[in-house]
């Protein structure tokens, strides 16, 4: 029995650690999300497809060689590029903003899927230069970055928006980016702050980041969601309400329940013991990434390790600290555990690469 | 192109950028989960409270207001339902032809259709009720009865208001309610220590609050105390179901003093004439009589008139809603004498024997000054019985001027001049007892010999109210010993004033008593023409205010043409004799004649409170 599951062992290409760790989270999230969701079945329903299919893709990416995703690392990201202008044209538009595909059976936001591409991509455009980045491969990375962040955001959407950025960033950055070109151009970056928050960013974003400055000047209006939010976690306590008995969510003072606040929900119903184990769960996975990446068979799979599970840290913290009120509202789901088909089977995808990565050894090695 | 000895360098270099990040996430998930911390932990107690009054909504419950009773267990002030035609709006999404429906039956005014109009959305989205027509009346409940099954969504429920069937009798003495105020409300919520919340007034309305006479002094005990419901709401506000109910309690009924029967009977003999009756129970000091007029119709005030009507009432020159009985200041005039007699025989000025000769004035040695009495020629050789019998001017006036001003003021204020009589009176007016101090203050003048001599006769600027004369009246009856006045029994016994005194004795009263039975028994009394109308030995004395001074009746006599300028009628009296119960005080302003104007009232209400026991 265990010489055939060391068999199997070598034949599939598993992790234990993370695949247990995320289908945990995923079953979690179900729960939350039913309350969080009034007790609506059918959403719960379609999520339990989501799930089960995305650790299905997750096993099944993560038996292809990293090579594979090495070689077609172009040929992905320009789909991805290509499914972003389609949506740019053809997409269905939800309150303003053109983000989805309809795709029949269930609707793409292609975002999710360039989030994804474009590290992937950076990292095998980069495992092979010489250390330190070079100013015209750092000059080629930025502008791919560039382009494909600003494809994002004028969908519009400033939330994948900036986990494109970050994600892009994070490869450039553990690739070898020369500290000089860090230096000067992060000091570039502070002294036109004052620039960028007059042009580039709407008026409603800039509201959003005066409100979280000073919430109570607005409670009723722009700081409601805010105020609701913190009065939901707080009045949670140390265990919480109880399942479905958070009053904040059910009476409907808190907004967006089943996406972007459903954490304020599960601090709610669970207090800061269910707050602490919640966040357990998400640092045990973002330092079985750290282990993983560190032991990765060669440049490309480090960086793509790194790149993808940076890239879901930051989505959970800014969701985190989003709903927490430490940093301004910008729409972020809270990976495996909000609704939304795109961004859950996203992160699936990310762990099936970063499993692929992470398990397959180099022949010789063997 | 990365070569072979960079890879170790590479790997490295890796590992420190990653661990790099990595300390930083360390640290935003430390800040992140201290943050948590403070919300849930140290601010728990909080958020708890922001939680819960965001899902609750507070509305009261409005105690039922205390009845009031007069002595004999009769209502004087009760709460009569008003039935209200309500809907739910939040079941009726066309509301204007809804109430068309109901209009075919029910008469529902311009006004109250603008107000459904207007209001329909926001009630029915904060589910809330409706109402469409206050103050149906029985044909109407009856019109709508037969329909009912038609209207599902609206029905007719009932609400209190203050109703008395004696409209104008009471007006003054139990006073009026009018609406509670926020202020108000949050003042009573927090004395019964209910958390006032914003939400609480959103929700309130139609709670009233006793505005004038009882109803004002009594509130406290009248209005009972406040219950509140507890709902649980959604973020829109739409109440949910209930969650606590702290019920209300009703307010105590006051039993009073008051009399309906003497009430009505000094109400009809005032007759809408400008003036006031006080009648109280001697050996209490009850107020069982409280009357000013002319009066005004309480249950319209209390539960809204037009502010047309309301402004003709406030216009009006006999001034209805001014309160004589308790605010109205008058010179006691000649009903002063007997305390002024009590007082020369206190400091042994005079005593029953001494004598003077009345030749009809005085003249004040000082400046040569005339004070003359109301009778031509005099009274003759008279001593103080004979001078309160027919009134003599002269007698008194020579007596004060004996009189040391400040011994004098003392005296009258043992006799309720110049002070609050009353326990329990709204607003009571204190009147003016002058001393030199007051006169130097306000009119910048000394005290001059000829202002006590103006004392004496209870002229000058000796003022007093109704009610004091009255009190004034029953400490005379009573020999100088009288419980302060009260409308309701006192719970822990009314304070009691005492006459302190060195020389005067049971039998001075008695003969003070005598000589102011004198005032109508006596053939040379000045109030003789009520011989005939009292049931019992009445003790009185009669008075005339002078408001415009006059040398000769010729004088008077153009004097009198303008009604407002004739001389006010004042009596004070108690009965029966010689074991008196009641004390009563007139005052009908212009009337002339304290003895045959005033004097009459004072004997159908002693009458009719004394025929009763």
């Amino acid at each position: 029995m265990i010489k055939a599951f060391n068999i199997l062992k070598k034949k599939i290409y598993f992790d234990q650690y993370l695949f247990i760790s995320i289908t945990i989270l995923s079953i979690m999230g179900l729960l939350f999300l039913y309350s969080a969701s009034q007790e609506n079945i059918e959403t719960i329903i379609k999520q339990s497809f989501f799930v089960i299919f995305g650790l299905i893709l997750m096993f099944f990416l993560s038996q292809f060689d990293p090579d594979f995703y090495k070689n077609n690392a172009s040929i992905f990201f320009l789909i991805s590029i290509f499914l972003i202008l389609i949506t740019l044209l053809f997409g269905k538009e939800v309150n303003g903003a053109k983000r989805w595909l309809d795709l029949g059976i269930f609707t793409l936001q292609s975002s999710e899927i360039v989030k994804i591409a474009l590290p992937v991509f950076l990292a095998a455009y980069l495992y092979n230069k010489a250390l330190p980045i070079s100013l015209l491969h750092t000059f080629i990375s930025l502008v791919t970055i560039f382009i494909i962040v600003n494809l994002v955001r004028i969908q519009p959407d400033l939330g994948t928006s900036l986990v494109v950025l970050l994600a892009g960033l994070y490869i450039l950055f553990l690739a070898g980016l020369s500290w000089k070109f860090i230096g000067i151009s992060f000091s570039i970056f502070i002294l036109s702050l004052p620039f960028i928050w007059n042009n580039f960013l709407e008026p409603f974003q800039r509201q959003r980041v005066l409100t979280l400055l000073d919430p109570n000047a607005d409670p009723y209006g722009s700081g409601w969601n805010i105020t609701q939010s913190k009065i939901a976690i707080g009045s949670g306590g140390i265990k919480g309400k109880g399942y479905g008995e958070g009053t904040q969510a059910h009476l409907d003072f808190l907004p967006e329940t089943e996406t972007d606040f459903i954490f304020s929900v599960v601090a709610e119903e669970f207090g800061f013991i269910g707050v602490c184990f919640l966040l357990a769960t998400f640092l045990f996975i973002m330092f079985r990434c750290l282990y993983l990446a560190l032991n990765a068979r060669d440049r490309f799979c480090r960086l793509t390790i790194g790149g993808l599970s940076l890239l879901f840290i930051s989505t959970v913290f800014i969701n985190l600290a989003m709903v927490a009120g430490i940093i301004p509202v910008v729409g972020m789901p809270l990976p495996f555990i909000s609704k939304g088909g795109s961004s859950l089977l996203s992160f699936y995808i990310a762990f099936g690469i970063i499993i692929s990565m992470a398990t397959h050894k180099k022949l010789m090695q063997k | 192109m990365i070569d072979l000895n960079q890879r170790p360098e590479e790997k490295k270099n890796f590992f420190n950028r990653i661990v790099l990040i990595y300390i930083f996430f360390g640290f935003l998930f430390s800040l992140f989960l201290y943050r948590t911390f403070t919300l849930q932990i140290s601010s728990y107690t909080d958020y708890e409270l922001a939680s819960t009054e965001n899902k609750t909504r507070e509305m009261l419950i409005q105690p039922r207001r205390g009845i009031i009773y007069d002595r004999n267990g009769e209502i004087i002030v009760n709460n009569v339902p008003s039935y209200n035609l309500i809907t739910k709006p939040s079941q009726i999404d066309d509301i204007e032809s809804y109430i068309e429906e109901i209009k075919v039956f029910i008469d529902i005014s311009d006004d109250d259709f603008l107000y459904a109009k207007e209001n329909h959305a926001r009630l029915a989205k904060l589910n809330r009720e409706l109402i469409l027509k206050k103050n149906l009346t029985l044909e109407e409940i009856a019109r709508f009865d037969v329909r009912r099954h038609k209207f599902p969504n609206t029905y007719i429920d009932e609400r209190y208001s203050r109703f008395t069937i004696y409209p104008e009798l009471f007006s003054h003495a139990v006073g009026y309610v009018g609406n509670l105020n926020d202020d108000g409300l949050e003042q009573i919520l927090s004395e019964q220590n209910l958390k006032p919340r914003e939400t609480i007034f959103a929700y309130s309305n139609g709670y009233i609050r006793g505005m004038t006479g009882l109803e004002n002094i009594y509130d406290k005990t009248l209005r009972g105390t406040y219950g509140k419901k507890v709902y649980e709401v959604d973020a829109s506000g739409k109440l949910l179901n209930e969650i606590e109910i702290i019920p209300s309690v009703n307010g105590k009924d006051l039993y009073t003093s008051l009399d309906i029967g003497s009430q009505k009977v000094a109400f009809d003999q005032l007759n809408n004439r400008r003036g006031a009756v006080v009648a109280v129970e001697i050996d209490t000091g009850a107020i069982v009589t409280y009357v000013s007029s002319p009066s005004f119709p309480l249950n319209r005030i209390a539960n809204g008139m037009s502010s047309n009507d309301f402004d003709k009432l406030l216009n009006d020159n006999n001034k209805p809603f001014f309160d004589r009985a308790g605010q109205g200041r008058y010179s006691p005039a000649s009903t002063i004498k007997p305390a002024i007699g009590l007082f020369g025989i206190e400091n042994e000025i005079i005593d029953w024997n001494f004598t003077i000769n009345d030749p009809g004035f005085f003249i004040l040695p000082e400046d040569d000054r005339v004070y003359r009495g109301w009778k031509k020629g005099g009274h003759g050789e008279i001593n103080l019985e004979e001078a309160i019998i027919e009134s003599s001017n002269t007698f008194f006036f020579s007596l004060a001027y004996e009189s040391e001003i400040e011994q004098l003021i003392e005296h009258l204020s043992y006799f309720g001049f110049g002070r609050n009589v009353c326990l329990d009176c709204f607003l009571p007016d204190k009147g003016l007892l002058p001393d030199p101090e007051w006169k130097m203050n306000t009119l910048n003048f000394g005290w001059f010999k000829g202002d006590t001599v103006n004392l004496g006769v209870g002229q000058g600027y000796l003022s007093a109210t109704p009610l004091q004369l009255a009190y004034y009246s029953a400490f005379l009856a009573k020999k100088g010993e009288l419980n302060r006045f009260s409308f309701v029994q006192q719970d822990k016994g009314a304070p009691i004033d005492t006459f302190v005194s060195n020389n005067i004795d049971n039998d001075d009263w008695k003969k003070i008593h005598q000589s102011m039975i004198g005032v109508i028994d006596n053939p040379k009394g000045t109030a003789g023409r009520l011989r005939d109308l009292k049931d019992f030995t009445v003790a009185a004395k009669s008075g005339t205010v002078e408001l415009v001074s006059t040398e000769t009746k010729e004088d008077y006599k153009i004097i009198r043409e303008t009604e407002v300028k004739r001389d006010h009628a004042i009596i004070i009296a108690f009965a029966p004799m010689p074991n008196p119960k009641y004390a009563v005080s007139v005052i009908i302003e212009n009337g002339e004649s304290g003895g045959s104007v005033a004097g009459p009232v004072a004997i159908e209400v002693l009458n009719n409170l004394l025929k009763k026991e």
